[in-house]
């Protein structure tokens, strides 16, 4: 009976050995954001170069003696091949939206806010359009970055590929809401 | 029956000690999530020490540079904070 003690707690605190975990592989993240402010027009498939560029290392190092030369090379080679494919999809209101309303890196009080800053932008641009308000594209953009930033650094530290997906959307995003036309359909 | 009842007993033991670290954690990220909305409206607060249950999303909130807020969702689906004393 005393194995099946020795068993039980084994398990037990093994389910507790996993919980640290998440929390240690969070830190490469934060060397992501300083991305967020730089890519203005297109760089904004960057996200994905992030993942890239420390796996390959990693590849490079434990591999054989004839394998790193091989994979040198190809690793720069790689990253613009990859890059458009990735700019042209990133926008899926959809997805991002569930995305947002499915992470757990934000609480709920947090989300009711964040969307109450949403629908103030809206707003925002609603009245513009309506020739309701004096504000300039230009400050409504800077209102729209400002958000963005909100919400990433609210997102970032825990949900990565959230993060990810914000930034690639952000310039796409902008595309639909600084067009009246567009903007008329969301 | 005298094992079991050690076996039992343990297990509840083990249990608790998971259970209350657990209940912890929610407390952490009930302060993180209030911390979060204030930070958001630009408040001032620092951090949230601690946060009192007053309704269904509604807390009575203090913060670590001693600054009180009530937060809570009005009836519009807004979050609102508001300064106590």
């Amino acid at each position: 009976m005393a194995r099946y003690t020795a068993v039980l707690l084994l398990l037990l605190t093994a389910g507790c050995a996993s919980a640290p975990v998440p929390g240690a592989a969070q830190p490469p993240v934060v060397a992501t954001q300083p991305a967020t402010p730089t890519p203005a027009p297109k760089p904004a498939a960057t996200p994905a170069r992030p993942a890239t560029p420390p796996a390959a290392p990693r590849v490079a190092a434990p591999g054989a003696t004839a394998t790193p030369p091989v994979v040198a090379p190809r690793t720069p080679a790689t990253p613009p091949v990859a890059v458009p494919p990735a700019a042209a999809a990133p926008l899926d209101l959809d997805a991002l939206e569930a995305q947002l309303r499915a992470t757990k890196a934000i609480g709920v009080f947090t989300k009711i806010s964040l969307k109450n800053q949403v629908d103030d932008l809206m707003k925002q641009f609603r009245d513009h359009y309506e020739g309701k308000t004096k504000r300039t594209m230009t400050e409504l953009r800077r209102s729209y970055d400002l958000l963005i930033m909100k919400v990433l650094s609210l997102v970032q530290d825990d949900d990565h590929m959230l993060a990810s997906a914000i930034v690639s959307s952000r310039e796409a995003i902008w595309g639909l809401l600084s067009d009246q036309n567009k903007f008329a359909n969301l | 029956m005298n094992q079991r009842t050690s076996v039992l007993a343990l297990t509840l033991v083990v249990l608790t000690l998971f259970a209350v670290p657990s209940s912890a954690q929610d407390e952490e990220a009930l302060k993180k999530d209030l911390t979060a909305v204030i930070a958001l409206q630009g408040m001032p607060c620092g951090q949230v020490v601690a946060a009192v249950e007053q309704a269904e999303m509604d807390y009575a909130v203090s913060c670590a540079d001693g600054n009180l807020y009530r937060v809570y969702l009005n009836a519009a689906g807004r979050v609102v904070v508001e300064t106590r004393k």
